[in-house]
């Protein structure tokens, strides 16, 4: 257990290094960004709060409080899951430290249960403050005794085990699939993407014009009949059951150490499948395809792009979606995918709104120059300019993007939208691809993290790609502020635009100057 | 063809690396730059092949200064450092390939070339594989290849006979003095002094950043060996 804690502790250390990754910024630059990390966790804290004391309200009218730390519970459980699957490659498997580790005096199933903790610490922060809101709300609402608070703060601790395990027994048989065919990282990315779907659209299925209240109490006991472990949770905390806690602790301490065990017998064979690939027979010269600079480096980032699940999945899945929704529209009726929001936007406002919100999930280039990593030489060093470099990485994300553009053509002409509207839909879209690659560009070459070990923590964790996404919706946010505030769709949109243009000028100015030095510097 | 002046490198936190290294390098020449770890070599050649940005000084090649022109001096060079990470996601043909783009060197030579070097590096059959599935060796293999098949002027390499098998080691030589016939330059750093006194023409000695001796191999080491030199270069304290 020593040694486990010990690389547990090593890791997450290189691990927070890497995140918090801050290259040479004055020390007054970095003090706003562990404030910005600061004022992340207390608006998201706050914001769960809120929905907890929301929903407890009314669960508390209808005399179901008991109900709602096990909502909670299994909202914490399936985001665990959910990120985990991404992260499982890379962290359990092909993970660029694996010879320096297998290398050291350690059993497998003890390297084993160190990146399945380094996989807990990465969760526990949003599980702690989930748990923690509810924690509170609950507190308030149905006043329980000092039972609930303990078990709640015991169970804090073990409520991320199982969905992790869960999501690397999934990731694991994913990674065995995908590595026996021949494009291996876009099977595994496909495979992820259909399952992340099938979860997502599962609660659709729910009667979503039941009241709150009911529909809470029926998605609890579904909950309880899924997932066995909420039900001992629920019990636990809410009804003060010693033998439901015992057996909660149990289940999930002994999973994990099965799981450990389990793949730690496997745990050699897979990396090396994963991390080595295949052989192919003795090669012979053929055929070869000339491209200019500029396409070849373009080839060469799409190339990487692809080569990486988890910078696939954290990137593509907003387009994903949108193509998905544009393919289905003819066999849905929009207003009932609204649900509530129709009360507040308009369909026309909603469909742009949708649009730029997928379009600012898929910033690329917001970890495009950090995923080059120790390859960085080759592009400082080849006969190319960096703004052709950049271009390179701008067109990838385009090219990502695009659909968006053709979504927005096709959504209108089904939702039989006027050629103004779609005009003003294309203009949004067209203006906001333009922003995206370049701002998340922008800001990589001023958040650079060139010495990591792990994809996911460029992709996911580093300053660049959490300021990147969180400005992009956050423009979004002011798009819809615009259309409310000036009461107008059509002066909000346009304002919008304007706004969207000004920042385009001004980032590729910024970009073609500052970027440029920024680069060479690196 | 290479023209160091006056370059001085310091880093943050004020070590300086490189101290008003001057030295030229002629077509037809190969350069041996020897020091003990440390001493700077690395910094000089990540300058040269414009990885490195540098303030102080200026670096010359083919006449062109890397500040002014960059992507022209870049252009007839190759570099190849000391442990060559390559991009793992692609298959040893598809980088070859994607470094004949970068240089644009014509689709009849690529191929013609590609062969030659691969050939006779004996990395023909593995080209199809994927870079990642290469050993240290293999990947030094592939980094040679590239740097070979667009033909520099210029030739600078870091280290580049460790983990070359001998065979490999011998035939990089060979294409080092064939090269230098045809009128190219070569820059490079070694440990192995041996290699250093057989192979080069001219060599310098750089010691805490500063070049202590800088000539023709003969004159540098007069009757004495290379080694013989270099300890005594090195053991002596600058003042």
């Amino acid at each position: 257990m020593k040694k486990v804690i010990r690389l547990v502790n090593v890791q997450i250390w290189a691990m927070l290094a890497n995140m918090l990754s801050v290259g040479d910024l004055k020390k007054k630059k970095v003090n706003v960004i562990y404030a910005g990390i600061v004022l992340f966790t207390v608006v998201l804290g706050g914001t769960l709060c809120y929905y907890a004391y929301f929903v407890g309200s009314i669960l508390k009218a209808y005399n179901s409080i008991e109900v709602l730390p096990s909502l909670f519970m299994a909202f914490a459980c399936i985001m665990v899951l959910f990120t985990t699957l991404y992260k499982v490659k890379g962290t359990l498997f092909g993970f660029k430290d694996f010879d320096l580790l297998m290398s050291m005096p350690v059993s497998n199933s003890k390297i084993v249960a160190s990146r399945i903790m380094l996989l807990y610490v990465l969760n526990f922060v949003f599980v702690f403050i989930t748990m923690g809101a509810v924690t509170v709300v609950y507190g308030i609402l149905a006043r329980p005794g000092l039972i609930f608070y303990l078990f709640n703060f015991l169970a804090v601790f073990l409520l991320p085990l199982i969905p992790i395990i869960i999501a690397s027994v999934l990731g694991t048989i994913l990674s065995f699939i995908s590595i026996r065919l021949k494009y291996s990282n876009i099977i595994y990315i496909v495979l992820v993407f259909l399952l992340v779907l099938v979860w997502m659209f599962l609660p659709f299925s729910i009667d979503t014009n039941e009241a709150l209240a009911e529909a809470s109490k029926a998605m609890a006991d579904r909950i309880n009949t899924i997932y066995p472990l909420a039900g001992l949770y629920s019990k636990a905390v809410t009804q003060g059951n010693i033998m439901s806690m015992i057996i909660f602790a149990a289940v999930s301490i002994l999973a994990f150490m099965l799981f450990t065990w389990g793949i730690g017998k496997i745990f050699v064979k897979l990396n090396t499948e994963v991390m080595t690939g295949s052989y192919k027979a003795a090669y012979k010269l053929g055929e070869l395809n000339i491209s200019s600079p500029l396409m070849a480096l373009y080839k060469k980032e799409f190339k990487r792009y692809f080569a990486s699940p988890v910078y696939v999945l954290n990137t593509g899945f907003g387009m994903a979606l949108l193509l998905i929704l544009t393919v289905c529209l003819p066999f849905i009726d929009m207003r009932d995918l609204m649900g509530d929001v129709q009360l507040a936007v308009s369909l026309k406002e909603f469909v742009p709104l949708i649009i730029l919100f997928c379009m600012a999930t898929t910033c690329t280039t917001m970890a495009s120059v950090s995923m080059e990593g120790k390859n960085l030489w080759i592009l400082k060093s080849i006969p190319v300019s960096a703004k052709t470099i950049f271009a390179s990485k701008i067109l990838v994300n385009l090219t990502l993007l695009s659909p968006s553009v053709l979504a927005s053509v096709i959504i209108g002409i089904i939702l039989k939208f006027s050629f103004i509207d779609e005009l003003l839909v294309l203009l949004l879209v067209v203006s906001f691809a333009l922003f995206v690659p370049a701002f998340g560009l922008v800001i990589n070459l001023s958040f650079p993290n060139l010495t990591w070990t792990n994809e996911t923590v460029v992709v996911k964790q580093s300053t660049a790609s959490v300021i990147s996404i969180f400005s992009c919706i956050g423009l979004v946010a002011v798009f819809y502020g615009l259309i409310k505030f000036t009461d107008n769709f059509y002066t909000g949109a346009l304002l919008f635009i304007c706004l969207i243009w000004i920042l385009n000028i001004i980032i590729y100015k910024v970009l073609t100057e500052k970027g440029v030095n920024k680069f060479i510097k690196l | 063809m290479l023209q160091i002046v006056n370059f001085s490198k310091t880093y943050k936190g004020g070590k300086r690396a490189v101290d008003g290294l001057s030295l030229e390098v002629n077509s037809g020449d190969i350069f041996g730059f020897i020091g003990h770890n440390g001493a700077g070599k690395t910094t000089t050649i990540r300058a040269i092949a414009g990885v490195l940005n540098f303030e102080e000084g200026d670096i010359l090649i083919d006449g062109v200064s890397i500040k002014r022109d960059p992507v022209y001096c870049k252009k007839v060079t190759a570099y190849i450092p000391d442990n060559p990470d390559l991009y793992e996601h692609l298959s040893g043909i598809a980088y070859l390939n994607f470094i004949g783009d970068i240089y644009e060197v014509e689709k009849s030579d690529r191929r013609h070339l590609i062969e030659k070097y691969a050939d006779a590096f004996e990395l023909t059959s593995n080209l199809g594989d994927s870079i990642s599935s290469y050993s240290h060796g293999m990947k030094q293999k592939l980094a040679i290849i590239s740097a070979l098949i667009h033909s520099p002027k210029l030739l600078v390499l870091d280290e580049p006979f460790v983990g070359l098998d001998p065979k490999a080691a011998h035939t990089l030589k060979g294409i080092m003095a064939q090269m230098c016939k045809n009128g190219s330059a070569i820059f490079f750093s070694t440990h192995v002094l041996e290699v250093a006194e057989k192979l080069c023409n001219r060599i310098g000695i750089i010691k805490n950043g500063k070049l202590v001796a800088y000539g023709p191999t003969q004159e540098v080491t007069g009757d004495s060996s290379l080694e013989d030199v270099f300890m005594e270069l090195v053991e002596t304290k600058q003042p």
